[in-house]
């Protein structure tokens, strides 16, 4: 279609073509066109990444609305015997009674260790494969304060992820003993890890640990102290911990029947709700999260672009169309526009709603972000109303007469649209970003409503120890803005009409 | 701050630079290393020669006036600089300080006073810088938040409401030496008392001479403690110098406590102690697993506060609804809250307002009256939970608000009961997270349904805990009122007998789990790393913690 090309155009050359016709060779071939979209989809097929995007946001927006159909999984609902689990699809595990109410060991006097009888003690039975007494008796003899190393530490009942039980013989002298794990066997009485507890008085000879246990191997120390400084003596035990989980959760996770029989169940092994994403730091499921959390980020990232781009144009346009002082009262109120601080305004939108504490900013921040964007869309519409009016085309529809509603729905806004395209996706990935933003220094959404941004923000305090937390929302959100940028990229180039040539 | 720790480790690997040839880079650098060598030095952790140590803590401290200051931080600062009639050693028990000896009875206390005891410049301690410390607190105009303290004394309250003048409080000097003070009513804990720091003395000459800024500046304060403050860059470092008039200065094996360091963020603290910067740090879960990795001895200290929820009791409110708290005290268990949702160790699962490690008649208050257990009982919360909506006449309960701190741990802690509630219950719960100051605010306001609240004690007797929920209390925020829990508040504040104050307080404990006043959630524990050569650090609930007077290098 170069005018310098001198050729000879006849109607067939304006013909368009066939739809079930290869429209890819026709593209590079000369000969009957094809229609403005057509062509512009056909490039962006031939954009292999802007392609790949599309499919990515697709995707998402079906993980959004269908995902929560296929995994039903409750967001909200907290797994308290899976707290910042790895991604896993099943674990096995035994379950085990609620009531933890263990009354522990009282030594009578100095030498003797009495239990006290209980219920549960009754199930103690020490099978001797799973006591390991490899107590170790530091050889530091210089030490003469020291008090020895409490004699025979060992477990009591199975240990398991719910408790760990355990108990020594008291020591002569010991005014209370304190009780540490470590995850590594200890080299030193400097070395023994994490201080759990420390008995009110000598004759406690035992302790039940609960402490976030975890399904590995654990090293329980006890050292035994004057009331002032502990002894260089200590005995060590190393325990292996299983995996369990107590019978009212595993009801409540419909891991087992609700009819099930308590006396039947405890000792049974349940597999664990799979959580193909991991758990967070309450142990909600991440995945069923993340499906909800992005409905939030693709609502704010898809509807205020909308909102305010549709505003910005019948602004620009307005002002643009009709020119004269109008256009300049009106382009300079929207340079005011932009020189108000959004964060300051979010707030203040926040405050005059009547939003309370603990409840939703994204309505708040709906409106703070069409209230303040729309002027880039509005300058970019006018420049376009602008450049668009001194058309020759346009023109000779003014010569034939054609009215102000004609001249806009039939020349000026087909002519913008690819422009108003390019912008929206453009605008979509900064709104999904401002969101994340927002929710991640607590402005947008507030507990139980998960967002990518607040996730985000949640998950960087576990950082160190529990990175799943923290990568997935940062990935989904690296994601889809990433597939929107290119998608909008693939667009410039297939909707410019001067890159054809 | 930081750079400096991570450049003093790196500086290991300049020397071998420095061998291989001196370029003109090479001595560019050697000069950036002295430089920051000398720098790092000055900051070390612990330096045996001088006898110093480094510390950092997490502000600068707000208020560092005996009189009006009222955070830990303050009164960390002022435990090692100041010193009343009386103080803790080493193993936190109450020990003679500035007073030799006492004589205390049902009509008021006698203080002999010892003559050894000097101001920071020379001057003896006298008897009439406490009365002077004590009516200045009491005087209205100076606006002292902890004033009530004093009130055991004979008059106190009237003049701290300016009903009397303040010459007419019933403290007398005796001589230069001695001081008797008369009581209100019978007091049996007033010794614990006398140790708190707004019982320090003041001098009168030098109060005056800085009336309006008295503790604003290290010069700005006189000290009689075993240390003074040698300088203090606001919002920057803090340097603290033995007392060389202290009298028991023999004793002080520290001659510099240097805080170079003022940050919050417990990982930059733990980063300092790591690059060997300073030589006391706390630990969160975050850093827990890397301290263990670096295998340094782990220390635990529970430092006597109770964290528990409030129930706002104000009649407009639907927490006032007796069924409605015994629904939510039903399905809170604070045994699964310390374990599995906050999940760093020390924390003790809370039973009763009043804390295991008080002490009773003989043994610990609660060996000698037990707190009542309450059970998780779902179906039972539910059956609370219907009558609550009978009594109320409502359909079903609307979202309540729950006032919690802004912090990473408060917001998990917000969380987990919100899904609590709503899971067993089906109530929503509305969080409102907000800065302490804030929250404080809204807490006397009343503007809240629950809220997470802390108390640390004043003074070891448990009516420290036990008056909070007196309908006259300030810091009864929920305003919880209840005539018979009155009467026993004053039976364990106006009588002397033990056998007796103690039951009393076993009332107290009694009702307020009946009734549901508050859910205890925990009492606080915290994890520390200590330097290996550092001895003697006393961690204590009252007068300051931690407390660097007893210690000293290895």
């Amino acid at each position: 279609m170069a005018a310098s090309r001198n050729i000879n155009f006849t109607t067939d050359d304006f013909k368009l073509i066939d739809r079930g016709s290869q429209d890819i060779e026709y593209l590079v071939a000369e000969g009957p066109s094809l229609s403005y979209w057509r062509e512009a989809w056909c490039r962006l097929k031939m954009n292999r990444r802007a392609l790949l995007s599309l499919f990515t946001i697709l995707f998402l927006l079906l993980f959004t609305w269908v995902g929560p159909w296929v995994w039903t999984l409750d967001p909200a609902r907290q797994d308290l015997v899976q707290i910042s689990r790895a991604p896993h699809l099943g674990i096995s595990a035994l379950v085990v009674d609620d009531n933890f109410n263990w009354s522990g060991v009282i030594a009578d006097n100095e030498l003797t260790v009495n239990h006290r009888h209980v219920e549960s003690l009754s199930v103690e039975v020490i099978n001797n494969e799973e006591v390991i007494d490899n107590s170790v008796l530091s050889d530091d003899a210089s030490y003469s304060e020291g008090l020895a190393a409490p004699s025979n530490l060992r477990v009591v009942d199975k240990p398991n992820t719910e408790y760990v039980r355990l108990t020594w013989q008291p020591v002569v002298g010991a005014a209370r003993y304190l009780v540490y794990r470590n995850e590594r066997q200890p080299e030193s009485a400097t070395d023994l890890g994490v201080p759990l507890w420390e008995t009110d008085t000598a004759r406690d000879v035992s302790y039940q640990d609960r402490l976030k246990l975890e399904a590995i191997t654990y090293y329980y120390s006890v050292v035994a102290t004057d009331g002032l400084n502990e002894s260089n003596h200590y005995a060590v035990i190393q325990v292996d911990v299983q995996q369990a989980i107590t019978f009212s959760d595993a009801v409540y996770s419909e891991v087992l029947p609700p009819e099930a029989s308590k006396l039947d169940s405890i000792g049974r092994m349940v597999e664990l709700q799979a959580h193909p994403l991991g758990t967070d730091y309450l142990g909600r499921d991440m995945l069923s999260r993340l499906m909800l959390g992005a409905r939030i980020s693709l609502f704010i990232g898809i509807v205020a672009p909308f909102l305010y781009l549709a505003f910005g144009i019948i602004y620009g346009s307005v002002a643009g169309f009709f020119g004269g002082l109008l256009d300049e009262w009106m382009m300079r109120f929207a340079d005011f526009v932009i020189a108000l601080p959004f964060l300051l305004f979010m707030i203040l939108f926040k405050v005059s709603f009547g939003i309370g504490p603990g409840e939703s900013g994204v309505i708040p921040m709906l409106v703070a972000m069409i209230v303040l964007s729309w002027p880039s869309m509005a300058r970019l519409a006018r420049g376009q109303v602008l450049q668009l009016r001194e058309q020759p085309y346009i023109e000779a529809a003014k010569l034939f007469g054609a009215s102000s509603w004609h001249m806009v729905f039939r020349h000026m806004l087909p002519n913008m649209l690819s422009v108003i395209l390019v912008s929206l996706t453009f605008a979509i990935p900064a709104a999904i970003f401002t969101e994340a933003f927002l929710s991640f220094i607590g402005m947008g959404v507030v507990p139980p409503t998960p967002s990518w941004g607040s996730m985000s923000h949640d998950g960087m305090k576990t950082l160190m120890t529990h990175p799943h937390e923290l990568i997935f929302p940062a990935l989904f959100i690296s994601i889809t803005v990433l597939a929107f940028n290119i998608l909008g990229d693939g667009l410039r180039d297939a909707l410019d009409v001067r890159i054809r040539e | 701050m930081l750079i400096s720790a991570r450049l003093y480790l790196q500086s290991s690997l300049l020397i071998p630079l420095i061998i291989s040839g001196l370029t003109s880079k090479a001595i560019l650098f050697i000069m950036l290393y002295s430089m920051m060598n000398s720098e790092v030095l000055a900051g070390l952790a612990i330096n045996s020669a001088q006898r110093s140590i480094a510390i950092a803590i997490a502000d600068e401290p707000p208020d560092l006036s005996s009189l009006t200051t009222t955070d830990s931080l303050s009164i960390m600062i002022l435990g090692h600089v100041v010193e009343g009639l009386v103080g803790y050693d080493a193993h936190n028990q109450l020990s003679p300080a500035v007073a030799e000896r006492w004589q205390i009875d049902d009509k008021g206390a006698t203080f002999w006073l010892r003559k050894s005891a000097r101001w920071s410049d020379g001057k003896p301690v006298t008897a009439h810088d406490f009365i002077f410390a004590w009516q200045t607190a009491l005087a209205p105009k100076t606006g002292a938040a902890y004033a009530s303290i004093l009130y055991p004394i004979r008059n106190a309250e009237a003049i701290n409401k300016g009903k009397m003048p303040v010459d007419k409080l019933g403290v007398v000097a005796k001589d230069d030496h001695t001081l008797v003070v008369s009581f209100e009513k019978p007091t049996p804990y007033f010794l614990g008392l006398t140790a708190f720091v707004t019982y320090a003395p003041i001098r009168r000459d030098f109060y005056m001479k800085h009336a309006n800024s008295y503790g604003a500046e290290a010069e700005k304060i006189l000290y009689n403690g075993p240390f003074v403050i040698d300088e203090w860059v606001h919002g920057a470092s803090l340097q603290l110098k033995k007392n060389p008039h202290y009298w028991r200065r023999a004793q002080v094996k520290l001659d510099t406590i240097d805080i170079p360091y003022i940050t919050s963020d417990p990982g930059a603290r733990y980063n300092l102690f790591k690059a060997g910067s300073i030589a006391f740090a706390g630990l969160n879960a975050e850093v827990l697993k890397d301290a263990l990795k670096n295998r340094y001895k782990i220390r635990r200290f529970v430092d006597g506060v109770l964290f528990f929820l409030e129930f706002n009791h104000r009649p407009n409110r639907i927490t006032a609804n007796l069924n409605l708290r015994r629904a939510i005290q039903a399905v809170l268990d604070p045994d699964v809250l310390v374990n599995k949702v906050i999940g760093i160790p020390g924390n003790i699962p809370g039973k009763s307002l009043f804390p295991k490690w008080l002490k009773g008649v003989h043994q610990q208050f609660r060996v000698e009256y037990p707190a009542k257990e309450v059970e998780r009982d779902y179906d039972l919360a539910r059956h609370y939970l219907a009558q609550a909506k009978q009594e109320l006449g409502l359909e079903s309960i609307p979202p309540l608000v729950f006032l919690t701190g802004d912090s990473p741990n408060a917001s998990k802690e917000a969380e987990y009961f919100q899904r609590v509630l709503k899971r067993h219950l089906g109530i929503d719960l509305k969080i409102d997270k907000q800065i302490f100051k804030q929250r404080l605010a809204r807490m006397k306001a009343g503007s809240f349904d629950i809220v997470s609240a802390g108390w640390g004690p004043d003074f070891d007797d448990p009516i420290t805990f036990g008056n909070l929920f007196a309908s006259w209390n300030e810091n009864n925020h929920g305003q919880y009122r209840n005539s018979e829990y009155d009467r026993w508040v004053a039976v364990a504040e106006n009588t002397i007998e033990p056998q007796r104050r103690m039951a009393a307080m076993a009332e107290m404990q009694r009702i307020l789990i009946d009734e549901v006043a508050l859910v205890p959630l925990y009492e606080r524990g915290t994890i520390y790393l200590q330097h290996e050569r550092l001895k003697g650090v006393a961690r204590r609930i009252f007068g300051g913690d931690p407390y660097f007077g007893f210690a000293y290098i290895e």
